[in-house]
């Protein structure tokens, strides 16, 4: 094995982050109407699914969870423009926030917990804030949800309004570069390779002194945060909200993505994402019961590789 | 009650019991600086229960442990790592999907200004990939230092998880069968290895074969059935007759 490898495994998954960023950026400018809200809806995934990442790809933390910060994020963004008359940027920061406390208040209780019982605790508190957003329609709306009027953003003397569909598309992948670039600094920094060496054995890393609780607590609650501003983004290029955004689909929504794309890889969660979005999209309108063929995909992926689509493309060798 | 002086790691009558089974029998040991202690006994003797508990992965029945003086019974195990107390394990724990490096740049790391830093990139901190390079160097894990830790050869894979042991800059160092399941060639890299870091390091070896232990070892102590029945030196417990009937009795 030649020297040097790790180096070249990194750069696939980078090359594949440049590759996205530069597609998305073109494809804003020639994508017709229908397909640009298809794509601003993929990058908005793309951030719930990198987020995911950082829970389960690198601490090995498999959540059911996330529906929650997604939820909290949407709302956090709602409540404040709604209530608090913020602008745009503030109400996001808002969705961080609230990511942050819930991720805080459900981590704090399920960290400690091994395997099969951390799913289960995560998947109770998705259906506990399913129940009570649905249930609390004075405050969330339920089912039928809250719409918002966008304030305009203002950078400066400049303002822009994110009514306007491409501002709305440039305003989503900034979001989606800013997070990537942040996660991926993350991945690369100490405290990144002790997430993975969680993720390999969790024991040993307590022997080696680390407090392996206090690690997987922070990157569980870093990844509500970027699911919460994943919500944020999501409730603002709606401008809406609903307790649909606490429901299964967005816990079980990142597994599958993170599963197909590759754990631990970042951007491989993130092309999930896309293939998933697209399937999704074409198929379903032609066949009810798409969601067979799904399962049937996933499988026939993982079949050929256990680590996903980029997993598979970075563990071969490139000479 | 701190041990006096030079006394690294000491057990005062540390109990452990399993429901009815008495693991470990009020066994008093202590390991003085540079020292390199053996550990013997046949199956079940305690041997890997004693380690164990004073790693702090089991919670002894009675019994306190002190490191440097300091008490460290009731602490976890990742603050008995901080404190300078490191260990292999018997069935060798390694990250498997982690090169070699980067296994090692792990334990490194702990010791560095801000461990959980999350904003700069590992490979820009000098004083952790120098330390890093130095023990891949030093344990001649150097030319594999690339591989992922689960491609290794099981005996390169024991030989790694002493590496990663010693990463984090232990007072002692406790080695839990470091040759077991490895192939004689292989046997003979570890003992060289083990060989070299004795002349600097306080180390406990639990071993099975005798071998190693004559050879290593200034001390050795011999459990059986929990408890302590003989310590001394390679010498005089190869001729002591108790060791002969319950343990080298077996091999013959």
């Amino acid at each position: 094995m030649n020297p040097g490898r790790g180096a070249e495994r990194k750069s696939v998954s980078t090359y594949f982050a440049l590759f996205f960023l530069l597609l998305f950026f073109v494809l804003g400018f020639i994508l017709p109407r229908g397909a640009r809200s298809l794509v601003i809806q993929m990058m908005v995934f793309s951030i719930l699914a990198m987020g995911y990442d950082l829970s389960l790809g690198y601490t090995k933390q498999c959540s059911l969870g996330h529906a929650v910060f997604f939820g909290g994020g949407a709302y956090g963004a709602i409540f404040s423009i709604l209530y608090l008359k913020v602008g745009i940027l503030p109400s996001l920061i808002f969705s961080l926030l609230g990511g942050l406390g819930l991720g805080l208040l459900t981590g704090l209780i399920s960290v400690r917990l091994t395997e099969a019982y951390f799913v289960i605790v995560t998947a109770i508190f998705f259906s506990v804030f399913h129940l009570l957003a649905m249930d609390m329609t004075y405050l969330t709306g339920g089912d039928d949800g809250l719409s918002i009027k966008l304030p305009r953003l203002s950078l400066g003397f400049v303002k822009f309004s994110l009514y306007d569909q491409v501002t709305n598309y440039y305003f989503v992948l900034l979001f989606l570069a800013l997070s990537y670039l942040i996660l991926k600094r993350i991945a690369e920094s100490p405290m990144g390779k002790i997430f993975v060496s969680i993720r390999e054995n969790e024991k040993r890393v307590q022997f080696l002194g680390y407090n392996v609780y206090r690690y997987k607590l922070v990157a569980f609650v870093l990844s509500a945060m970027f699911t919460a501003l994943s919500g944020g983004l999501y409730a603002l290029t709606l401008r809406y909200g609903s307790a649909d955004f606490f429901s299964f689909y967005w816990s079980i929504m990142p597994v599958v993505w993170c599963l197909i794309g590759g754990l631990g890889t970042l951007t491989g969660p993130w092309i999930g994402a896309v293939i998933m979005s697209l399937f999704q999209y074409y198929v379903s309108a032609w066949w009810t019961y798409y969601m067979i063929l799904f399962g049937v995909i996933i499988l026939l992926i993982l079949r050929v590789s256990r680590k996903g689509i980029v997993g598979y493309l970075m563990s071969r060798r490139w000479t | 009650m701190a041990p006096l002086n030079k006394k690294l790691l000491e057990t005062v009558s540390v109990t452990k019991r399993f429901g009815g089974l008495l693991a470990l029998d009020s066994v008093s040991y202590s390991v003085e600086e540079g020292e390199v202690r053996g550990i013997i006994g046949p199956n079940g003797a305690g041997k890997t229960t004693f380690f164990n508990v004073t790693t702090g992965e089991l919670k002894p029945t009675s019994g306190k442990i002190f490191l440097k003086g300091e008490d460290i019974t009731d602490l976890s195990p990742y603050s008995i790592c901080q404190k300078g107390l490191s260990r292999t394990f018997q069935l060798t724990l390694v990250f498997p999907e982690m090169s070699v490096y980067d296994s090692v740049w792990v334990g490194v790391n702990l010791r560095t200004r801000s461990p959980w830093n999350p904003a700069v990139p590992a490979g820009r901190i000098v004083d952790a990939r120098r330390k890093t390079e130095e023990i891949c160097h030093w344990m001649g894990l150097w030319e594999k230092r690339e591989e992922l830790a689960c491609n290794l050869s099981y005996g390169d894979q024991k030989v790694l998880e002493i590496a990663m042991a010693l990463s984090t800059e232990p007072s002692v160092l406790l080695l839990d069968e470091p040759t077991q399941g490895v192939s004689p060639k292989e046997t003979d890299t570890i003992m060289e290895v083990i060989e070299r870091l004795s002349k600097h390091m306080t180390i406990v070896l639990i071993e099975h074969s005798m071998d190693v232990v004559l050879r290593l070892c200034h001390v050795i102590t011999v459990f059986s059935e929990g408890r302590v029945i003989a310590e001394g030196p390679p010498e005089k417990i190869s001729k002591n007759e108790e060791v002969q009937r319950i343990y080298l009795g077996e091999i013959r």
